[in-house]
């Protein structure tokens, strides 16, 4: 393109989004019948980017045919001393806000899924090489973005070529994926609110950080961030994270400020990776519902849409998610999105995975991966336990950590007890063996078998499910090694039939 | 500025036949291009268009929902959901198919649903007009997967659950933002039948935009199996629909 003639195509942000239809398409670069992809590298030696130069490899506008579609890369080289390797993806998604300021030049998506058409109009107001698209595309990259002191950009047509390099651009994708998994709350200053279900679920506080996704599963805090820096004062807002009060449990004194916000008032207080303790709430839509089951001190898990119709609780997954839904706080249960059993602090002040003792076998399946390789073994489905007892035996036979007492991996604190009235500790057993003696010493036997005490299962009120749908069910969890019980009624009615208060059999 | 049309009413009622030829005459007089939305499970725009398609939102949206937890985190999902919907747009001369599909299944559909509402609100500017077939329970408007209607079609033939269908769509459309509606009324054998339901329009408090007769060039081609694009210009059913976009200052 030898002097330099005026681009021929109008640029403005009002043709972003334009869509050129087939009809009245010159040709399609990349979509879903070619190769495609759009890369930004950064270089750190500015003598090694030629600032505005673009090159073209394979067929370029006027040696293409109409109606065809045609492989497509765009690859961009830039430098300014303010840029890093970790500024590549954010740059590199501006190309998509940038190219469609263009005038008859469509482009959707990113990364290694895009789709361009030039329509037959833009040709005819004289445009005719990609070489121009590419000079018009950096000089709208430095104009907005001035950090940028140096770009230049490779533009290829040539199937071979371009197949070539997605091989090397996927791989620089999957870099920048490794990147922002090892991404946590203690890296960032900002979670994000998701209040897109609230109209089901007035009460809802849906936090989204790096360590948990949304509870329907479907937002991320990267997609926060997105439809915040879109929206900032939309449904993702950014909750800015204030003070970590407690690190394992999860506890901000931002998160605390949006829970009251978001909830009216309602909660003040969410852990974000605690099952009993101010655990965060449960929306209508949750993806997977925990539950507590006090026989055994573990917690089961059951999604929505599992073939799975029965838990070791006696419920389905809609009696659960009914009796727990609607943006409460509820002691006992849990709902979380799929995404979240990936995470390194998944219910972690709770002692993680090793506090998970029965598992739907579609979810299991499903989440594999996320079992650290000590559990794997250890979890029920359905296959191994249809009822509590059928649960313990299985829990007993391969030893979970429940029987003897969980210690949670991320501090090594032991929180509970294990079964201590039923597996005969040592001590009990030492007071067996002295039973002939034992006669003479009743009561040195007897407060060692003391702290077995607290163990007494609370009286389990199972949820009721012939109660009219309309009423708040509730089922009272025991709570870890004899804390205390936190019950509260509001507005509530309480009618009792009848009480029966018995003492734990002894074996 | 896009004109949202919708046409709707009882299965059988004909609104697949007044909605496809709408688009194909909005496309002759150059009032192109023309979105047709395909938004009845149970209904065939997109073949009464003479168009085939290959895969609906619906599909799309129940993709992502199982792809959600593979997709790398730092993609960006309503660029993605974009792409997809633009992958199942059916693309023919001076209009376009877009073909809803089945509703949900169980599962929470918020974030997906919004997503789906900024980018077909989007698709949808793009057109001069957009028609859609929709099912008489207005799902999609009430879920405001699609935006608001300028001109809400209810079609009745002369039957009673006709009619009271449309008492029911009415009663809807108070609940979505609907602009403008009309009586549209088909298949109409006699004086004596335009009567009767002239009168259950009065009696509805619509008002009538268009009489379409009864017409053997579309039984037969329904019978066929071929799409309206083969419907003589002069027949009767061709002439009416002319009348009713007359009528609607199309």
């Amino acid at each position: 393109m030898a002097g330099e003639e005026e681009f021929p195509l109008d640029v403005s942000p009002m043709y972003e989004g334009e869509r050129v239809r087939k009809e009245d398409m010159f040709v399609e670069l990349g979509g879903p019948t070619q190769p495609g992809f759009e890369l930004v590298i950064y270089e750190p030696d500015a003598e090694k980017v030629k600032d505005g130069h673009v090159e073209l490899i394979g067929p370029d506008l006027t040696e293409m045919e109409e109606g065809k579609a045609y492989p497509y890369a765009m690859i961009y080289k830039v430098w300014g001393p303010e840029i890093d390797k970790d500024l590549e993806p954010v740059i590199e998604r501006r190309n998509h806000e940038f190219q469609p300021y263009i005038q008859g030049y469509m482009h959707l998506n990113q990364r290694d899924e895009i789709w361009v058409r030039i329509s037959k109009s833009a040709m005819k107001k004289g445009l005719k090489s990609l070489k121009q698209i590419g000079r018009k595309t950096i000089e709208l990259f430095k104009s907005e973005l001035p950090f940028i002191q140096k770009m230049e950009a490779l533009y290829i047509t040539d199937k071979e070529e371009v197949e070539k390099r997605l091989e090397e651009a996927r791989k620089v994708y999957r870099a920048r994926d490794e990147r922002a998994r090892g991404l946590h709350e203690e890296d960032v200053e900002e979670f994000y609110q998701c209040t897109l279900c609230q109209s089901f679920a007035p009460t809802n506080v849906c936090i989204v950080t790096p360590d948990r996704p949304a509870l329907c599963g479907a937002m991320s805090w990267f997609d926060c961030r997105a439809s915040a820096r879109v929206d900032p004062e939309g449904p993702n807002a950014p909750v800015p994270k204030g003070e970590c009060i407690d690190p394992i449990a999860g506890e901000y004194t931002g998160v605390n400020e949006a829970a009251v916000r978001l909830s009216g008032g309602e909660y003040n207080r969410i852990k974000l990776h605690s099952f009993f303790d101010c655990p965060h709430t449960s929306c209508g839509c949750f993806e997977v519902a925990g539950f507590y089951i006090p026989e055994v001190d573990g917690i089961g898990w059951i999604h929505r849409g599992s073939k799975v119709r029965e838990t070791p609780i006696g419920l389905p997954f809609s009696t659960i998610a009914g009796s727990v839904g609607g943006g409460r706080q509820v002691y006992g249960f849990l709902g979380i999105g799929i995404p979240y059993f990936y995470s390194p602090k998944f219910i972690q002040a709770d002692g993680g995975w090793r506090r998970v003792v029965w598992m739907a076998s579609d979810l299991k399946e499903r989440v594999a991966d996320a079992i650290p390789d000590e559990m794997k073994d250890k979890i029920a489905t359905e296959k191994e336990a249809k009822t509590i007892d059928e649960l313990k035996e299985f829990l007993k036979k391969v030893d979970h950590p429940v029987v003897k007492g969980v210690v949670r991996p991320v501090d090594g604190k032991k929180i509970t007890e294990g079964w201590a009235e039923e597996e005969a500790p040592p001590e009990a057993a030492a007071a067996e063996a002295a039973a002939p003696e034992a006669a003479a010493a009743p009561t040195a036997a007897a407060p060692a078998q003391q702290p077995a005490a607290p163990q007494v299962a609370m009286p389990q009120f199972p949820l009721l499910p012939t109660a009219p749908a309309a009423q708040p069910q509730i089922q009272i969890p025991t709570t870890p090694a004899g804390a205390p019980v936190k019950v509260i009624l509001k507005d509530a009615n309480v009618t009792i039939g009848k009480i029966i208060l018995k003492r734990k059999e002894e074996k | 500025m896009t004109t949202v049309i919708s046409v709707t009413g009882k299965g059988g009622v004909g609104k697949t036949t007044v909605a496809a030829l709408l688009v194909l005459k909005l496309v002759r007089r150059g009032r192109r291009p023309v979105l047709a939305v395909d938004a009845d499970p149970n209904s065939n725009l997109c073949e009464a268009l003479g168009e085939r398609f290959e895969r609906t939102v619906g599909d799309v949206r129940e993709a992502f929902e199982r792809e959600r937890d593979r997709m790398p985190p730092t993609v960006d999902k309503k660029l993605q959901l974009e792409y997809k919907l633009m992958g199942v747009l059916c693309e023919s001369r001076g209009f376009d198919v877009l073909v809803m599909g089945r509703p949900e299944g169980p599962g929470c559909y918020c974030a997906v649903n919004h997503l789906l509402r900024e980018v077909l609100d989007r698709i949808v500017g793009g057109y001069r007009f957009v028609v859609v077939d929709c099912e008489a329970g207005l799902e999609h408007f009430s879920r405001r997967t699609v935006r608001d209607v300028d001109k809400l079609l209810v079609v009745v033939d002369a039957t009673k659950k006709a009619l009271s269908t449309a008492r029911r769509i009415k009663e809807l459309a108070g609940l979505v933002r609907v602009k403008r509606q009309y009586l549209v009324l088909n298949m109409v054998r006699s004086e004596k039948e335009e009567r009767v339901l002239r009168r259950g329009a009065a009696e509805l408090g619509l008002e009538v935009a268009g009489v379409m007769p009864y017409d053997e060039n579309v039984l037969q081609l329904d019978i066929e199996g071929r799409p309206l694009t083969e419907l003589p210009e002069d027949s009767p059913f061709s002439h009416a629909i002319d009348e009713l976009m007359g009528f609607l200052a199309l």
